[in-house]
Parts: C-alpha cells; sequence; structure tokens
C-alpha cells in the first residue's frame, strides 16, 4: 500500500513500455512475410477427370513432400500420395463419391478438404452419355434390315453424340474459364490473419484484463 | 507447436484437457489483482508472437515466447496461455478447440518448470551475466520442452516418439536460440524500466 504513489508515478512510464513493446511486436509482424507453420490448409479443385489439390502453410509457403491421404464417404482409404515441390498433389477420380483430402503435414499439422459428389457431378452426367452410347449404338444391328430405322438410329446416335460433345465443350471452357478463379479461391483460403484479427485479439485480451480487474476491486471493496 | 485438430485420440486430448483445468486452477489460486494487467500484457505478448516467424530451412517455424511468459509468470502461465491459445484457435485457428487443453499443456508446463530452474534469477540484487543467462536458459528449455512434450503428445497417439520429437527440436533449433535472445533482451529491459513486474511473482 505505501507503495501505491510509486505505481502512480511510473504509470505513465508503463504505458509507453506496453506500447512500445506491442509496436515492437508489430514492427517484427510485418517486416518479414509472415508465414509460419502452425496451420496448413490444403484446397482441392475438380477439373474434367482430375482433382488438384493445394496444400500451403499459413502465410502462403507451400508444403513440400507432405502424404496426402483420399478417402471416401465411408472413410476408406482410396489413394495416397505426396505434395510436389508447388505443394500441389493431383490425381483423377478414382469413384463418385464424396471425397475427404487429408493432408499431413510434418509436425502435428494437419488438414482435411471435403469434395461433395456434387462437385464430382460435373463428370456424372458425361459418363451417361457415354454409356447411352454404346448402347445407340448397339441398336443399328437389331434393326439394321430396315434401311429407314437404320438411318433415324444412326441420326439419333449422332444428336447424342453431339450432346456428348457440347458438354464436353462446355466443361473444358468452364474449366478453362474457371480456372482463374480457383486460383483466386485458393489464395484467398490459404491467406494468414490480418491486421483486423491481431487487433481483435489484443482487443480482447484487454478486455478480459478489464474483466478482470473489476471483479477483482469488487471483491476487495466489498 | 500447434497441434491441429483430428491428430490425437480423445484419450489424450481429455488428458491435456484436465491438466490444463488443473494448472490455471493453480494458476488462479490466490490472484493478486496487482498482477492481473501484467498477465494481459504476457498473453497479448504471447498472442502475436505467435505470428512472427523464423525462416529455418523447409519449414518455417515461429516465436513462441512461453519461456518468458513463464519466468515472470509462474503458475499463472497456465491462465494466461490458454487466454492467448484459445484466441488464437478462434481468430486464425492456429490448432483449434479440440486441442486447447493438450497445446495449453504443452506450452505452458515447460514456461512454469522453467520458472522454478531460472526464477530465481530475477530476484533483486543478482548479477547481470546471471540474468541473462538465465532468462536465455528460460526461452531457450521452454520451447526444446514444448518440442519434446508435442513429441510426447503424438507418441501417445501412436506414433514413433524419437522421430517426432526429433524434428520438432530440430525444427525449433534456430527459434530456441532467438527466444533464448529476445528473453534475455526482454528481461533486461524490464529490470530497468520496470523492476516491479519481475519481482511481483515473488513476492506473492
Amino acid at each position: 500500500m505505501f507503495r501505491e504513489n510509486s505505481h502512480d508515478s511510473i504509470a505513465f512510464g508503463l504505458n509507453y513500455n506496453i506500447f512500445y513493446f506491442i509496436f515492437i511486436m508489430l514492427w517484427l509482424l510485418f517486416l518479414p512475410d509472415s508465414a509460419s507453420a502452425h496451420k496448413v490448409t490444403i484446397f482441392a479443385w475438380v477439373d474434367g477427370d482430375t482433382v488438384f489439390t493445394q496444400s500451403k502453410f499459413s502465410g502462403g509457403k507451400r508444403v513440400k513432400n507432405a502424404p496426402v491421404l483420399v478417402y471416401d464417404s465411408k472413410d476408406v482409404l482410396l489413394l495416397d500420395g505426396k505434395t510436389d515441390k508447388k505443394g500441389m498433389f493431383s490425381f483423377k477420380i478414382p469413384q463418385k463419391t464424396s471425397l475427404k483430402i487429408v493432408l499431413k503435414a510434418s509436425m502435428a499439422h494437419m488438414a482435411v478438404w471435403k469434395i461433395p459428389v456434387e462437385a464430382l457431378g460435373g463428370t456424372e452426367p458425361e459418363n451417361a452419355a457415354k454409356t447411352d452410347g454404346p448402347q445407340n449404338a448397339l441398336k443399328p444391328p437389331s434393326g439394321s434390315m430396315d434401311i429407314e430405322t437404320h438411318e433415324q438410329v444412326s441420326g439419333s446416335s449422332t444428336v447424342a453424340l453431339g450432346k456428348r460433345e457440347i458438354e464436353e465443350i462446355i466443361d473444358a471452357s468452364l474449366d478453362k474459364k474457371l480456372a482463374p478463379i480457383t486460383e483466386i479461391l485458393a489464395d484467398s483460403i490459404h491467406r494468414g490473419p490480418g491486421i483486423t484479427e491481431i487487433m481483435g485479439g489484443i482487443g480482447y485480451i484487454l478486455g478480459l484484463v478489464g474483466v478482470a480487474l473489476y471483479f477483482a476491486n469488487r471483491k476487495r471493496k466489498s | 507447436m500447434h497441434i491441429s485438430e483430428g491428430i490425437l485420440s480423445p484419450a489424450v486430448l481429455i488428458g491435456g484437457a484436465a491438466l490444463t483445468a488443473a494448472g490455471v486452477a493453480v494458476g488462479m489460486k490466490n490472484l493478486d489483482q496487482k498482477e492481473i494487467p501484467t498477465m494481459g500484457i504476457l498473453s497479448a505478448a504471447f498472442f502475436v508472437s505467435t505470428l512472427i516467424h523464423v525462416p529455418a530451412g523447409p519449414v518455417s517455424v515461429h516465436l513462441i515466447l512461453n519461456g518468458l511468459v513463464g519466468l515472470i509468470l509462474g503458475w499463472k502461465a497456465f491462465p494466461a496461455i490458454l487466454v492467448g491459445l484459445a484466441l488464437q484457435a478462434l481468430l486464425f485457428q492456429f490448432g483449434g478447440m479440440t486441442t486447447l487443453g493438450v497445446n495449453t499443456l504443452n506450452m505452458a508446463l515447460p514456461a512454469v518448470v522453467c520458472h522454478y530452474i531460472f526464477g530465481n534469477a530475477l530476484k533483486p540484487g543478482t548479477g547481470r551475466t546471471v540474468i541473462i543467462s538465465s532468462a536465455f536458459g528460460a526461452g531457450f528449455c521452454s520451447v526444446l520442452m514444448s518440442g519434446i512434450m508435442v513429441g510426447f503428445s503424438l507418441y501417445l497417439t501412436g506414433e514413433a516418439f524419437l522421430p517426432a520429437a526429433k524434428l520438432m527440436v530440430a525444427a525449433h533449433l534456430p527459434v530456441m536460440f532467438i527466444e533464448g535472445i529476445l528473453t534475455a533482451a526482454c528481461v533486461l529491459f524490464l529490470r530497468k524500466v520496470r523492476p516491479e513486474i519481475l519481482e511481483g511473482d515473488h513476492v506473492s
């Protein structure tokens, strides 16, 4: 209690030191491109019949040589592989179920990305068309006697083929057009914490200190 | 250092949470009002320090600063680090809410141990060399022990202990030296401008 006054007199000095400390911290923070290994992310997208994945540490550093495991909806391991130097890993769609892609980076870091069936569904109609194709192709021999029907059938099969082709063309051009957007999406997902989160956290802690002091003060008064 | 969600087994998670709860209880017992601001400042420093990365070859690791927190706060490092880690999990998605207990234990227990090993040097009247070497030791050893504890957590879940711990320690070697230097600098700075912070814990 007798030191209360000396506390008051250096209170300003203390405040200065706190701000000094926080400023040094923030300065250190923005000096390097703040990449750090406490969080990894994996982002996966479907392009045609291939699933591409991109893995990064928070801050943008690529995860090299890390195992990637692909599970189906029932947690059965379908395939696994390793990321390359750019943190990329791609594989052909093994089956049309929702996929769970797990990245296991070193030092107890793990990230999960799920691909729903709908995302893979883009290839499903194509497959349906493919299975339709042979059926149509099988028809002509049965009706090969009748030239007219044969022509009709072959005509319808070209229409079916046309549909499939159109779908393929649309898929290809969509993939091409969406590629930059997927990249932007991948980058935005890998972005580290910003100034809002940092300031929010510091503010939160200061608020907690305030609450704690309030209750401590009330206890002392009563 | 932050263990992600979904890696550890439930038994390890629950055990870590229970031990952390005990540590927090010890830390919050007989909490002096004067120490609350110090805890807050150190908690904020811990919260921010995780964003400062240290490039270390293939992986990049970050500062932890649990040595400084432990050296000054002792058992009160548990609540301070818990708050910092909870906010890191919520705002930065580092670690996770389920691994909060284990992560707190892995970082706060070495801090407390360092407090008991090196804390005596903070008493008034110790020489400059002793203070510098003790603070460096606290910063260095706390990171070292945290690395070993993370390796041990992985071991309890079924991974081989030695490779996991070796990797953690090897990757954090640069951080240990930087933390040691930083802790020594902070302690010297605090002793010059505000010695009460360093002495506070030994009084109560």
